[in-house]
C-alpha cells in the first residue's frame, strides 16, 4: 500500500483494512500522533487527510491510500499549521500532551474551513477530548489566530 | 327413563368420549417419520458425521442451543415470551439430560415435526417449520454428527417459567396442523439446480424466514417459501428489524448484486453494509461456514424474489445537500447534525457514506430506510457485536452510545440521519429510544415477543 504522508511517498505492508494510525505508529514510526480510544471517541489520533481532520484510528489505510495525509511531524511545514503551534505555545495550552497532537490538527482543520469562528463554531468542531481540561485554553489560542495577533512567532 | 335422558347416554356421552379420545390421540400422537423402520445402524462413517457437522452450520443449531461461555449445545438460551420464558435445552449426546437416548427416528421427530422423545410439542421456537423440509439425508448426517461429534455434557435443561394452563403444549399439535409445513423440499422443476438449492438452504436448512418473515397473531411465519410475497419481506425481532431480503430497492436486497450478498454472507460485509444485530450471530456461527457454492446459491435464489414496489417507496438516490450543511456553522441549526459530526461523522463519514466495506454507509441503508427504527437505536444504544471472519475479529466495531448519548440526542441524531443524503424516513421519537434502552438492559424483564433466532 503506497501511503502520501507529509509530502513523502511511503510503503507500508499491511491489510487494507488496518487503521491508518496502525501504519503511521508501528510500520512508520511516525508515534507523533497518538493512541487513545482506538473507537473514534476521543481524538487524540487526528490526522489531516486532504485538509480535512479524520480520526486515523478508524480510518483504514485503503480509504486514504493516493490522499494526501498531514500529522503532526509536519504540521508547522504548513502556514496556517506553524501559526496554530505557536498559538498552542503562547497560551501554554498543553498540560500532560497527550491530547494536543490531535488538538493542533483539529484547529488547523477549523481554521482552515472557518478563519473566525465563534464560541459556538469552537465548542462544535473541537470535540476532541482533553484529560487535562484544557478546553479554556485552546478557545482562547483559537480566538487568538482568528483575530490575527499571532503571527506564527515570526 | 325419557327420550332425552336416553339419548344423551346412547349417543352424546359416546360421540364425545369417541370425540375426547380421538384428541386426545391426536394431540398426543408420534407423527411418521421416514426412519420408523430404520434399526440402529451401528458406527456412522467419519465421512457421514463430518457431512452432519456441516449441516449443523447450515442450520445453525448452536445459535439457540448455546450460551455464550457455555458448552456447545448444552443449551439454556433464555426466550421471553409474553407468556413466560423458555429455555433451549441440551442436545449433547447425554443419555439422560441430552438427547443420547433418542433413536434417528426420535431425532427426526423433533427436528422436522417438533415433536419430543417423550411426545410433548415443541414450542415453534424451534424452528421445525423450516427443517420440515430438510431432506432425510442431511437428517441423517445430522443425527451421526449430534451422537457421534458432539461431547456429551450432563447439564439439566432449565424450566420454562409458563404458568399453568399456558404450558399446556398439547394445543401446540392444532398449531401446527395449520401452520407447520410437513413435507420435505420439494425442488421446483421450472427452476435451475442452484435456484433449487438455495431456496432449500433459505427456507429449508438456514431457516431465515424465521426471523426476516412478519408473524400473524398466532405467531406463524405469514409465508414459507418463494410463492409468498410476504416470504423474508422483514420483520420486527427481539428489538431489531430484520430486513426484506428480497428485491426491495429501499429495503432489501434490491440494490445488491449476487455477489454482494456471496460476500456479505461470506465475509460478512460489503460496500452496502456490514453484519450487526442479531445477524451477526448468524454470520460468526453459520453463513461464513456454508460452501462458496451454497453461498451464491444463496444468493441466487434471494436475487429471484421480487421486491414490492409500494411498500418499498420510491427508490433511494444519493443526495450531496446535507453534506454542505454539515460546516461549523451551518450544523448549530439543524437539530442532530451536531450529534452527528462528533460522534459519527468519524466512521460513517460526513458525507454518510461509510468506508467502502470496512464501515458501512448510512446514507441508502436498509435500516435507514425502514419505517421501523429499532434497528438504528438498537445499535446506537448497545453497538454492534464482534464479527469474526475466518477467525480474525473486525477491526471496526459501532460502539455503544447508551451513556453518552440521551433519548432525546439519539432521536434527533437519528432523525437527522433518517432525513439526509436521499434518506426519506420518518423522525425517531424520544419515547422509542427510552423503550428499547429499558428493554435491552441485560437484566431487564420486560418481555421481548417470541424470541427466535
Ligand atoms: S484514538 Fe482515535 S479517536 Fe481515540
Ligand atoms: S493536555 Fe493532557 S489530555 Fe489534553
Amino acid at each position: 500500500m503506497e501511503l502520501n504522508i507529509n509530502g513523502i511517498q511511503h510503503h507500508v505492508d499491511v491489510e487494507p483494512d488496518t487503521p491508518l494510525l496502525w501504519a503511521l505508529r508501528d510500520d512508520l514510526a511516525m508515534t507523533g500522533t497518538k493512541y487513545g480510544c482506538g473507537l473514534a471517541q476521543c481524538g487524540a489520533c487526528t490526522v489531516l487527510v486532504d485538509g480535512q481532520a479524520v480520526r486515523s484510528c478508524v480510518t483504514p489505510v485503503e480509504k486514504v491510500a493516493g490522499a494526501s495525509i498531514t500529522t503532526i511531524e509536519a504540521i508547522e511545514q504548513d502556514d496556517l499549521g506553524k501559526r496554530v503551534v505557536a498559538a498552542w505555545v503562547k497560551h501554554q495550552v498543553p498540560q500532560c500532551g497527550y491530547c494536543q497532537s490531535g488538538q493542533v490538527m483539529a484547529a488547523t482543520s477549523l481554521l482552515r474551513q472557518v478563519p473566525h469562528p465563534t464560541d459556538a463554531d469552537i465548542d462544535a468542531a473541537m470535540v476532541n477530548l482533553c484529560r487535562c481540561g484544557t478546553y479554556n485554553a485552546i478557545r482562547a489560542a483559537i480566538h487568538d489566530l482568528a483575530s490575527g495577533s499571532t503571527d506564527g512567532g515570526a | 327413563m325419557t327420550n332425552r335422558l336416553k339419548k344423551i347416554f346412547t349417543v352424546v356421552i359416546p360421540a364425545s368420549a369417541v370425540l375426547a379420545a380421538g384428541t386426545a390421540w391426536f394431540v398426543t400422537r408420534f407423527p411418521a417419520s421416514s426412519f420408523e423402520k430404520t434399526g440402529s445402524q451401528g458406527e456412522p462413517s467419519a465421512q457421514l458425521v463430518a457431512r452432519g457437522e456441516y449441516v449443523s452450520r447450515l442450520t445453525d443449531c448452536v445459535a439457540c442451543h448455546s450460551v455464550p461461555g457455555g458448552a456447545a449445545y448444552t443449551g439454556g438460551l433464555k426466550m421471553v415470551t409474553p407468556m413466560g420464558a423458555i429455555f433451549a435445552t441440551n442436545i449433547t449426546p447425554d443419555r439422560e439430560r441430552g438427547i443420547g437416548a433418542y433413536t434417528l427416528a426420535d431425532f427426526d421427530r423433533a427436528l422436522r415435526s417438533g415433536v419430543a422423545k417423550d411426545g410433548h410439542r415443541l414450542y415453534p421456537a424451534m424452528p421445525y417449520p423450516s427443517y420440515a423440509k430438510l431432506s432425510d439425508d442431511d437428517v441423517k448426517a445430522l443425527y451421526a454428527y449430534f451422537m457421534k461429534g458432539v461431547p456429551a455434557v450432563h447439564l439439566e435443561n432449565r424450566k420454562s417459567t409458563i404458568p399453568w394452563p399456558l404450558n399446556m403444549r398439547w394445543p401446540l399439535a392444532f398449531w401446527n396442523v395449520v401452520f407447520a409445513p410437513s413435507d420435505v423440499y420439494r425442488p421446483d422443476t421450472s427452476k435451475d439446480a442452484q435456484w433449487n438449492r438455495g431456496a432449500y438452504l433459505v427456507e429449508g436448512a438456514g431457516h431465515c424466514g424465521a426471523c426476516h418473515t412478519p408473524r400473524s397473531l398466532a405467531f406463524n411465519e405469514k409465508g414459507t417459501d418463494s410463492r409468498s410475497a410476504a416470504f423474508v419481506s422483514g420483520a420486527l425481532i427481539d428489538g431489531w428489524f430484520a430486513p426484506s431480503l428480497r428485491n426491495d430497492a429501499n429495503t432489501g436486497l434490491g440494490r445488491w448484486s449476487e455477489d454482494d450478498v456471496f460476500r456479505f454472507l461470506k465475509t460478512g460485509r460489503n460496500d452496502h453494509a456490514v453484519v450487526f444485530g442479531s445477524m451477526t450471530e448468524a454470520f460468526n456461527n453459520s453463513t461464513q461456514f456454508f460452501s462458496d457454492d451454497d453461498l451464491r446459491a444463496v444468493a441466487h435464489y434471494l436475487k429471484s424474489l421480487p421486491g414490492d414496489g409500494q411498500r418499498d417507496g420510491t427508490p433511494w438516490q444519493y443526495e450531496p445537500t446535507q453534506t454542505k450543511a454539515l460546516q461549523p456553522a451551518g450544523r448549530q441549526g439543524i437539530p442532530g447534525a451536531q450529534t452527528y459530526m462528533a460522534k459519527c461523522s468519524f466512521c460513517h463519514g460526513a458525507d454518510g457514506r461509510g468506508q467502502g466495506q470496512w464501515v458501512p454507509p448510512l446514507a441508502g441503508a436498509a435500516s435507514s430506510l425502514v419505517p421501523d427504527s429499532s434497528s438504528s437505536i438498537n445499535v446506537t444504544l448497545n453497538g454492534s457485536g464482534r464479527v469474526v471472519a475466518a477467525g480474525v475479529p473486525d477491526s471496526y466495531r459501532m460502539p455503544s452510545y447508551r451513556e453518552q448519548l440521551s433519548d432525546g440526542e439519539i432521536a434527533d441524531v437519528l432523525t437527522f440521519i433518517r432525513s439526509s443524503w436521499g434518506n426519506r424516513q420518518s423522525p425517531v421519537m424520544k419515547p422509542d429510544v427510552k423503550k428499547l434502552r429499558e428493554q435491552t438492559v441485560p437484566a431487564s424483564s420486560s418481555p421481548v415477543i417470541l424470541k427466535t433466532r
